[in-house]
């Protein structure tokens, strides 16, 4: 989790690089090599809190379905349908966290406009050009994005009222 | 029938639990009671299959249902925590009627009181057959009415269902009232064991006899 994020993207970016491991698949500089980085990057965070959240919560649930004769396969499904709030915030950080990566992207990336260049990238490099009006105008579309999904996901997992 | 044999439950340097010897037989009601901390709800965690024993043997039958010590509410209203357990919509409002919870069918289930979340969880226990039936103190969270339903709801599904009950509980009621035998639990070892009459008025250890005392009976 607390992997420094340039430094996953300068691991990447050596597996892909010409001569690396995986220079013949020709995935460097192009989406698909950003994906993997952001991969790298998330999968950490989404493994420590979902099993945070397995080890807590779920434990009465658990019991609860363990209790009434049901199979494990019920009894997991159970434990999603319940901790869907707390799945759904996992997800909700792990999104969070990657459409604000700026390092890894970058180095694997490469920021070349039309191809790979991101939000994150683009506010970065519109910024050191002095472009601040337009790095504005971007960080507030990126802030609207996210706000927008949380919403989203908010009502998604909010149980009806049936008081 | 169930039996024990030699059974442990061991953590760290702590016995929790040790008992050599015990027998249900099949279609008897049991009660156990006990200090807190001295292994009763070990004892029917081990029965149920969520805790493993240190060691020791058990013969167990088939089918077992069991209701643990914290209730838990799942997402919905009432009707549907109990359909959750397999039971159809009129048995659901069945159970809800014989636990006098039926007039608050429609609510969710997060927003019940304590004794009434304790028993709507019955309610989803009761909702199966089986052959043996495990409850851990039913009746902590309900006053001496929630007590007297969840013991006349637990007689009426008996007599349906020729099931073994065993249940723990705290409850002077439960204990002279809930089973035909009563075991008194104190440090992880049976401290006395029979007829709940017989229990309560000649207990054979000192432990037995401090922990009646309490009750105040």
């Amino acid at each position: 989790m607390g992997l420094p994020p340039v430094v996953a993207g300068l691991f990447v970016y050596v597996l892909f690089t010409h001569y690396g491991p995986f220079g013949s698949l020709n995935l460097l500089f192009t989406v698909n090599v950003m994906v993997i980085a952001q991969v790298l990057l998330i999968t950490p965070i989404v493994v420590a809190l979902t099993s945070s959240f397995i080890e807590g919560s779920s434990k009465p649930v658990i019991e609860t379905a363990e209790g009434l004769g049901f199979s494990k396969f019920k009894t997991a499904a159970l434990c999603i349908s319940e901790g869907r709030a707390s799945l759904f915030s996992v997800v909700l950080t792990a999104f969070g966290r990657s459409i604000a990566e700026v390092g890894a992207v970058s180095i694997v990336g490469g920021n070349i406009q039309w191809k790979t260049r991101v939000m994150t990238t683009a506010i970065m490099l519109e910024t050191n050009k002095g472009n601040f009006s337009f790095a504005l105008a971007l960080g507030i579309i990126l802030l609207l994005i996210a706000f927008i999904v949380n919403a989203v996901a908010s009502l998604a997992v909010k149980e009806p009222k049936h008081d | 029938m169930i039996e024990i044999q030699d059974l442990k439950k061991i953590y760290g340097e702590r016995t929790v639990l040790s008992i050599p010897s015990l027998r249900f037989e099949n279609g008897s009601s049991t009660v156990l009671a006990g200090a807190n901390g001295s292994g009763k709800t070990t004892l029917i965690k081990i029965l149920a299959g969520t805790l493993k024993a240190t060691d020791g043997n058990l013969t167990l039958p088939q089918k077992t249902r069991y209701l643990p010590q914290q209730s838990y509410a799942f997402r919905g209203n009432l009707i549907k925590n109990i359909t959750l357990a397999g039971a159809d919509e009129n048995t659901a409002l069945h159970l809800l009627e014989t636990m006098e919870l039926a007039h608050l069918k429609e609510k969710k289930a997060s927003s019940l009181s304590g004794g009434e979340l304790q028993r709507l969880a019955l309610c989803r226990v009761l909702a199966q057959k089986c052959d043996l039936l495990l409850l851990d103190e039913p009746t902590s969270a309900c006053d001496a009415k929630g007590t007297e339903i969840v013991l006349n709801a637990v007689k009426a599904y008996r007599a349906e269902n020729d099931c073994t009950l065993i249940m723990s509980t705290h409850s002077p009621l439960l204990a002279t009232a809930g089973g035909e035998r009563l075991i008194i639990l104190g440090d992880g070892e049976i401290a006395a064991d029979g007829e709940p009459k017989e229990v309560l008025t000649h207990p054979e250890s000192d432990w037995a006899k401090s922990f009646i005392t309490g009750w105040k009976i």
